[in-house]
C-alpha cells in the first residue's frame, strides 16, 4: 500500500514536471499564446523615423535607435505575426525534453541530442542564461539541416555619398551534419569521424578580382575545438587553410567578418555570454511576397529581391514587428578580439540572433548595427514553403564609424539537394576551376 | 595476421581505384558531351589588361627605360553541356610593344660591336669580336698549321654587331669568360637561334604575341569536366583538357607544384603562377572517398600529362626577362658552336696572362637540344592521395613521374680540336654540350594545420627527387645527376597593426625554403687530389641553400586598396628582393596597380667555368702545370658561365630594378 502510494505519488510528481516542461516547450516555440505585444502609439503602419523615434525608444534596439535619431532611414510597422518553426524541429526538442544540460565550462553542453537544448524562460538570477540561450542558438533552427543562398548579392556602400564601391556575387550553402530533424539522413550525415556539427560552403562568383574565392567553414560538434576554415583564392588556385584571426576579419572587405556571418558565427567558449533581460521590440520581420520588392538584379526565375533606402541605400525596406526578444550580451573571451561586445536581441520563437545586433569596438565604442530581417517561408519562394524557418531575406550592416555600409541581398532557397555533404569537403573546392 | 588486414585494404581500394579510373576514362569518353547540344548560355567574361615597366641603369651604366608594354586581352567563357558536364575556356592573347618601342634594347637594334677582354700582366686589354690575339695566324706560328682557330680577320658568318657581351648587364668580365651574345630577334639575327623549348628562335613578332604558336598558347586553357556519383557514395570527378593542376600549400615556390612548367619569360618570378604555369593538355580524375571511419576526408587524384613535353620557358636572350640570364648563356653557346666567337680571357699563354681566343665552329658551345618529342613512353603521370584527418590535420602524399623543366647540360661532347684540326666524339671536360631534359621522379608530401595559442595556420611541403642534372666542373661530362630534397615551411599570421588598420589584421605571412642536394660536390681550392690549384671544383649550385620570404599585406577602403610588401632573401646568395606594391580597385570593373621590385645585396658570383679544364691536352694546360697530359680542371673562376647558379634568381637580376603600373579591366 504504502509502496503503491510512494510509486503514485513519484509518478505524479514526474508528470507534473513533464507537463510544466511540455508547457515551456509551448511557451517557448510559441511566446504569442496569449496574445502579440503592443506598444502605445505603435501599430501597423506606423512609420519611426528621426521625428518620433523618443516615442518607441523602449521598443528599438540601441543600435537601431542610433541610426534612426540620426536619420539614416526610417521604419514602417507591420503586423506581428507567428514564425512557427519547423514541426520536426519542435518534435525533436519535445523528443529530447530535459537532457540537455551545461558542463562544467563554458562551452560544454552534457546529453544533448536534438532540437532546442533549452526551452524554459531564461532566469536573470541564472549566471549561465545567457550561456542556455548561446546553445539555444547554435542548435536552433537556423538555415535548418541544409539551405542555401544562391544568388546572394553584397553591395559595399559609402554610406555618407551612396556611391556603389562593390557588388559581389556569392553563393553560401549550409549543411548540419549533425542533430539533423527533418532531411535525410537523420539525426547525423555518417561517416563523421571528426564529429563535425556544421558546414558553411561560400563562393564568389563575381566580380572579376574575387571570382572563384571559396570558403569553407567546419564547425565541431564538440564546441571546444576551434572551427576548420579553409579558403581557395581563384589566381591561386589552392585550397589555403584559415588562421584564427582570419575569422574577425573584414571578409573580403565587407563589413562583416567571418564571425558575423548569421549573426554570430563562432564558439560558445570563445564568448562570455550574458542575458540582460526580456522585452519586446522591433525586428525586421515581414512576409516576402507582401513587400514593395526590387528587379534590379533581373533574377532569370523571376525572383525579386527585397528593395534599400535611406541614407546611401544601405537600409532594406521591409516591414518591422513588435516582437519578444531575449537581450544578450557575448562579450569575446579573448582580448585581442577587435570587438569588445555583441549585443543581440534574440527572437524568442525563432531563436534566431541576427535581426538587429550591436557591435562594440575594443574601445567600446559602437562600431557597427547589423540587421537581417526575414521573411516567413510560407511567404517566399514556393520550395521554401513549409519549411518551418525564418527566411533571411535582406541584411543591411553599418558601420556607423566609416559611414560605410554593405548590404545583403537573398535568394534563399531550403532545398536539401543543392547542399550535398561532399560539397562541405575541402576536396570539392579545388574540383572546380 | 592483423597487420594484413589493417595494411590491405587501402592497397586493394587504391589499386581498384586506379582501375576504376581507368575503365573510367574509357566510360567517360563513351559520355564525353557534345559542345554544341546543350542549350545552357555561355558565360563569358573579357579582360583587357595592361603591364608597363621601367628599368634604370643596368651594370653598364646605361638607362634601359620601357622594359615591358604588355597589353592582353583574356577571354574566359564557361558552358554547362548537360548531363552535369561543364567546360571552361581560356583565350589570352598578348602583344608586348617593348619590343618595338625600346628597340635599342629588346628590339631590332638591339646590342651591337662588342669589346672582349684580355688579361696581361700590365692590365686588361679589349679587342673586337672577332680580333682575340689567340687566332688561326698566330697559332700557325706555333708550327700547328692544320689549327682551326679562326682569323684575326673576324667572322664572315658572325659579324661584330648586334652582339652584347655575355652578363655585361650585371658585372664587369674581370678576368673571367666572356663572349658575344646575339641579342635580336631571330628574324632579324639567327646566330645561336635554337628552340630551347618555346623559346629561343623566337622572332620578333613571336617575342611580341608569344601565345600565337605552334603550341596554339593563345588557348591557354579548354577542359571539361564532371563529378560521377558512384554507387558507393564516393564520387569520381574527371577534368580533362588543356590545364593547370595546382599540388602543395606554399607561395611562390615550387616544391610539388611542378605539374605545368612555367613561363618566366612573362615576367620574370613576379607574375601570380597562375598567369605564368603552363597548361598542359592532360587528364586528372579524383576518386573522392568522402570521410571514413577515422580520416574526415580521402581523395586519390591521378593526373596523366599526355601533352608533348614542355620545359620551362626561361626567356629569349634579347628579351626582359631572361631568368638567371640563361637564355643569353645558351644563345652565344649555341652560337659559339655554330659560327664560332671570341672568348674573353681564355688561353693562359703565359703567367699573368689570359688571352681572348678566336674559338671556330664545332669547337666548343652548344650544339643538341633534345626535346623529347611526343611518344606514350614520353607522358608525365603522377598520384597524390589528400586527406584530412580526425584532428583536422591535412595532408597530401604526392607522387610524380615527369620530365625536368630545367635544361641540363651534358658536356664532354663532339669537338673539332682547335690546335690540331682532329675530330672525335668525345672530350672529357670540353665545353661541348648538348640540352637534355632527364627524367625524374619524385615522391613528397604536405600539410597544414593552425595553432589557436598563436593564432596562425602553419603549412609545410617537402619533396625528394631522383634524376635532377646539375652543373659540376668535377666530373668529366661537367654534370652530375643528384637527388635533392626541397622544402618549405610557412607561416601565415593575421595581426592586428592599428596604424594600417584598427578593425583589419594585416596579413604577414612567411616563409622558408631549403634545397639540399645530395652526394653534392665542391672541393675547395687544392683539395681535389691537389689537382685544383687555382680554385673551386665542383658544382656551383649551393649544397644547402635557403631563401626566406616574409609579406606583408595590408588592407583599406574596404579592401579596395591593398598595399604590400614582398622581401625575398637568398641567404647562400645574399642577394634580396624588395616588392612593394599597391592595388587599388576603382570599381569592380577596373583596378589599378604600382609598384615595384628592387635587389639588394651581392649580385654575380665566381665559379670555376672550365677555362683550365685542359681537354685540347696538352694545348690547353696553364701555364706551368705540373700534369699537362691530363684533362680535369684546375679551377679557374669567372663570373660566367657558371657563378649565375650561385647568385641565383635574385642576385642575377641585380641590376633590373623595375617600376611598374597595371591596369586591369573587365568589359
Amino acid at each position: 500500500m504504502n509502496k503503491t502510494i510512494i510509486a503514485a505519488a513519484l509518478l505524479g510528481l514526474s508528470l507534473a514536471a513533464q507537463a510544466a516542461t511540455e508547457a515551456e516547450l509551448q511557451a517557448s516555440f510559441n511566446p504569442y499564446q496569449n496574445g502579440f505585444p503592443s506598444h502605445p502609439g505603435l501599430s501597423v503602419g506606423t512609420v519611426i523615423n528621426q521625428g518620433n523615434v523618443d516615442q518607441f525608444k523602449d521598443v528599438v534596439p540601441d543600435g537601431v535607435y542610433k541610426l534612426l535619431k540620426d536619420g539614416l532611414f526610417e521604419i514602417k510597422v507591420g503586423p506581428t505575426t507567428q514564425f512557427e518553426l519547423s514541426s520536426a524541429y519542435v518534435e525533436a526538442t519535445r523528443r529530447n525534453l530535459g537532457k540537455a544540460r551545461l558542463g562544467p565550462n563554458s562551452g560544454d553542453l552534457e546529453g544533448f541530442e536534438g532540437g532546442r537544448p533549452f526551452v524554459e524562460e531564461p532566469d536573470i538570477e541564472d549566471p549561465r542564461a545567457g550561456e542556455k540561450l548561446a546553445w539555444n542558438y547554435k542548435y536552433g533552427v537556423n538555415w535548418g539541416d541544409g539551405a542555401n543562398i544562391t544568388p546572394f548579392y553584397w553591395k559595399y556602400r559609402n554610406m555618407a555619398t551612396g556611391q556603389l564601391e562593390r557588388t559581389i556575387q556569392f553563393s553560401f550553402h549550409f549543411l548540419n551534419l549533425k542533430h539533423r530533424v527533418k532531411d535525410d539522413p537523420v539525426p547525423e550525415v555518417t561517416p563523421n569521424p571528426s564529429n563535425l556539427f556544421r558546414g558553411i560552403y561560400v563562393k564568389v562568383d563575381a566580380p572579376q578580382d574575387l571570382k572563384n574565392t571559396q570558403l569553407l567553414i567546419q564547425r565541431y560538434d564538440d564546441d571546444q575545438k576551434l572551427d576548420d576554415a579553409y579558403l581557395y583564392l581563384g589566381f591561386q588556385r589552392r585550397v589555403r587553410r584559415l588562421a584564427t584571426g582570419q575569422t574577425t576579419d573584414a571578409f573580403l572587405g565587407s563589413d562583416l567578418m567571418i564571425e558575423d556571418f548569421e549573426g554570430y558565427n563562432g564558439r560558445i567558449s570563445d564568448m562570455k555570454w550574458t542575458y540582460k533581460g526580456t522585452k519586446n521590440v522591433i525586428l525586421p520581420m515581414w512576409n516576402h511576397n507582401e513587400l514593395a520588392l526590387s528587379d534590379e538584379f533581373k533574377d532569370p526565375d523571376g525572383f525579386k529581391y527585397v528593395g534599400f533606402g535611406g541614407q546611401g541605400e544601405c537600409f532594406h525596406q521591409g516591414t518591422w514587428q513588435l516582437r519578444k526578444v531575449y537581450v544578450l550580451e557575448a562579450a569575446p573571451v579573448n582580448s585581442a578580439h577587435p570587438v569588445s561586445k555583441r549585443v543581440f536581441y534574440m527572437d524568442a520563437q525563432l531563436g534566431n540572433l541576427n535581426g538587429a545586433n550591436e557591435i562594440y569596438d575594443r574601445k567600446g565604442d559602437l562600431w557597427k548595427v547589423f540587421m537581417v530581417g526575414k521573411s516567413h517561408a510560407d511567404h517566399h519562394l514556393p520550395i521554401n514553403k513549409g519549411s518551418g524557418i525564418g527566411i533571411d531575406d535582406a541584411f543591411s550592416m553599418i558601420d556607423v564609424q566609416a559611414r560605410h555600409c554593405t548590404t545583403g541581398h537573398f535568394k534563399g532557397q531550403v532545398d536539401p539537394k543543392q547542399n550535398p555533404p561532399r560539397m562541405f569537403q575541402a576536396q570539392y573546392m579545388r574540383g572546380g576551376d | 595476421m592483423r597487420k594484413k588486414r589493417i595494411l590491405r585494404p587501402p592497397v586493394f581500394r587504391l589499386a581498384a581505384c586506379t582501375a576504376g579510373c581507368a575503365l573510367a576514362f574509357a566510360a567517360a569518353a563513351q559520355q564525353l558531351p557534345d559542345l554544341g547540344s546543350s542549350t545552357a548560355p555561355w558565360k563569358v567574361d573579357v579582360y583587357y589588361d595592361n603591364h608597363t615597366a621601367f628599368r634604370g641603369k643596368d651594370h653598364t651604366g646605361e638607362r634601359v627605360g620601357l622594359s615591358k608594354f604588355r597589353n592582353t586581352l583574356q577571354l574566359e567563357a564557361d558552358k554547362d553541356l548537360g548531363d552535369d558536364w561543364a567546360f571552361r575556356g581560356i583565350l589570352r592573347g598578348t602583344w608586348d610593344g617593348v619590343h618595338r618601342m625600346n628597340k635599342g634594347q629588346y628590339g631590332n637594334s638591339a646590342g651591337g660591336a662588342v669589346m672582349l677582354q684580355s688579361t696581361t700582366p700590365g692590365g686588361y686589354i679589349e679587342t673586337p669580336h672577332g680580333a682575340g690575339p689567340v687566332n688561326k695566324e698566330l697559332v700557325d706560328g706555333l708550327g700547328l698549321t692544320n689549327n682551326a682557330f679562326v682569323s684575326g680577320a673576324g667572322y664572315r658568318n658572325s659579324p661584330n654587331e648586334g652582339l652584347r657581351v655575355l652578363g655585361d648587364r650585371l658585372h664587369d668580365t674581370d678576368g673571367g669568360v666572356a663572349f658575344g651574345v646575339p641579342v635580336r630577334p631571330c628574324d632579324k639575327d639567327k646566330r645561336g637561334c635554337r628552340d630551347f623549348g618555346g623559346y629561343g628562335d623566337r622572332t620578333l613578332s613571336e617575342l611580341e604575341a608569344p601565345e600565337f604558336n605552334d603550341r596554339l598558347d593563345f588557348i591557354r586553357e579548354a577542359y571539361v569536366r564532371k563529378n560521377f556519383a558512384l554507387d558507393d557514395g564516393t564520387d569520381l570527378f574527371l577534368k580533362i583538357g588543356k590545364q593547370q593542376v595546382v599540388w602543395g600549400r606554399t607561395d611562390l615556390f615550387r616544391v610539388l607544384d611542378v605539374i605545368n612548367p612555367v613561363d618566366y619569360s612573362r615576367n620574370n618570378i613576379y607574375d601570380e603562377l597562375q598567369d605564368i604555369r603552363i597548361p598542359m593538355w592532360m587528364v586528372q580524375a579524383e576518386w573522392r572517398m568522402g570521410p571514413s571511419e577515422s580520416m574526415q576526408d580521402r581523395n586519390f587524384q591521378i593526373v596523366w600529362n599526355f601533352d608533348k613535353f614542355r620545359p620551362n620557358n626561361l626567356g629569349q636572350c634579347g628579351s626582359p626577362n631572361a631568368i638567371l640570364d640563361a637564355g643569353c648563356f645558351f644563345r652565344g653557346m649555341a652560337n659559339l658552336w655554330d659560327n664560332g666567337g671570341t672568348v674573353a680571357n681564355f688561353a693562359n699563354v703565359a703567367p699573368g696572362t689570359l688571352l681572348a681566343t678566336n674559338f671556330g665552329p664545332g669547337q666548343i658551345g652548344l650544339r643538341d637540344v633534345d626535346l623529347p618529342s611526343w611518344s606514350l613512353a614520353n607522358t608525365q603521370i603522377g598520384a597524390k592521395f589528400e586527406g584530412i584527418t580526425q584532428s583536422g590535420l591535412a595532408f597530401s602524399l604526392n607522387a610524380l613521374y615527369y620530365r625536368s623543366q630545367l635544361p641540363s647540360l651534358r658536356g664532354g661532347k663532339r669537338t673539332t680540336n682547335g690546335f690540331t684540326g682532329e675530330y672525335s666524339e668525345h672530350n672529357p671536360y670540353l665545353i661541348s654540350f648538348d640540352m637534355h631534359f632527364p627524367r625524374v621522379k619524385l615522391l613528397g608530401g604536405s600539410l597544414d594545420f593552425q595553432s589557436e595559442t598563436l593564432g596562425a595556420a602553419f603549412r609545410f611541403e617537402g619533396a625528394m627527387s631522383w634524376g635532377e642534372e646539375f652543373s659540376n666542373t668535377a666530373r668529366p661530362g661537367l654534370y652530375s645527376k643528384n637527388r635533392v630534397w626541397r622544402s618549405v615551411i610557412g607561416i601565415d599570421r593575421p595581426t592586428f597593426i592599428p596604424f594600417l588598420n584598427p578593425h583589419r589584421t594585416t596579413l604577414i605571412s612567411a616563409q622558408l625554403f631549403w634545397q639540399h642536394i645530395f652526394d653534392h660536390e665542391y672541393y675547395s681550392t687544392g683539395t681535389k687530389n691537389g689537382q685544383n690549384y687555382l680554385g673551386a671544383v665542383g658544382m656551383p649550385d649551393w649544397k644547402d641553400s635557403y631563401i626566406g620570404t616574409l609579406l606583408i599585406k595590408s588592407f583599406m577602403m574596404n579592401d579596395r586598396l591593398s598595399p604590400e610588401l614582398i622581401i625575398a632573401r637568398d641567404f647562400k646568395a645574399r642577394a634580396t628582393a624588395i616588392a612593394p606594391a599597391v592595388e587599388w580597385s576603382l570599381t569592380d570593373n577596373l583596378k589599378l596597380s604600382f609598384g615595384g621590385n628592387f635587389k639588394v645585396g651581392t649580385g654575380a658570383r665566381r665559379f670555376d667555368d672550365c677555362r683550365a679544364c685542359n681537354p685540347w691536352m696538352p694545348f690547353t694546360a696553364p701555364d706551368g702545370d705540373p700534369d699537362p697530359m691530363t684533362p680535369y680542371s684546375r679551377g679557374l673562376a669567372g663570373f660566367e658561365p657558371l657563378g649565375r647558379f650561385r647568385a641565383g634568381p635574385i642576385g642575377s637580376a641585380m641590376y633590373e630594378d623595375e617600376v611598374y603600373f597595371k591596369l586591369r579591366y573587365q568589359f
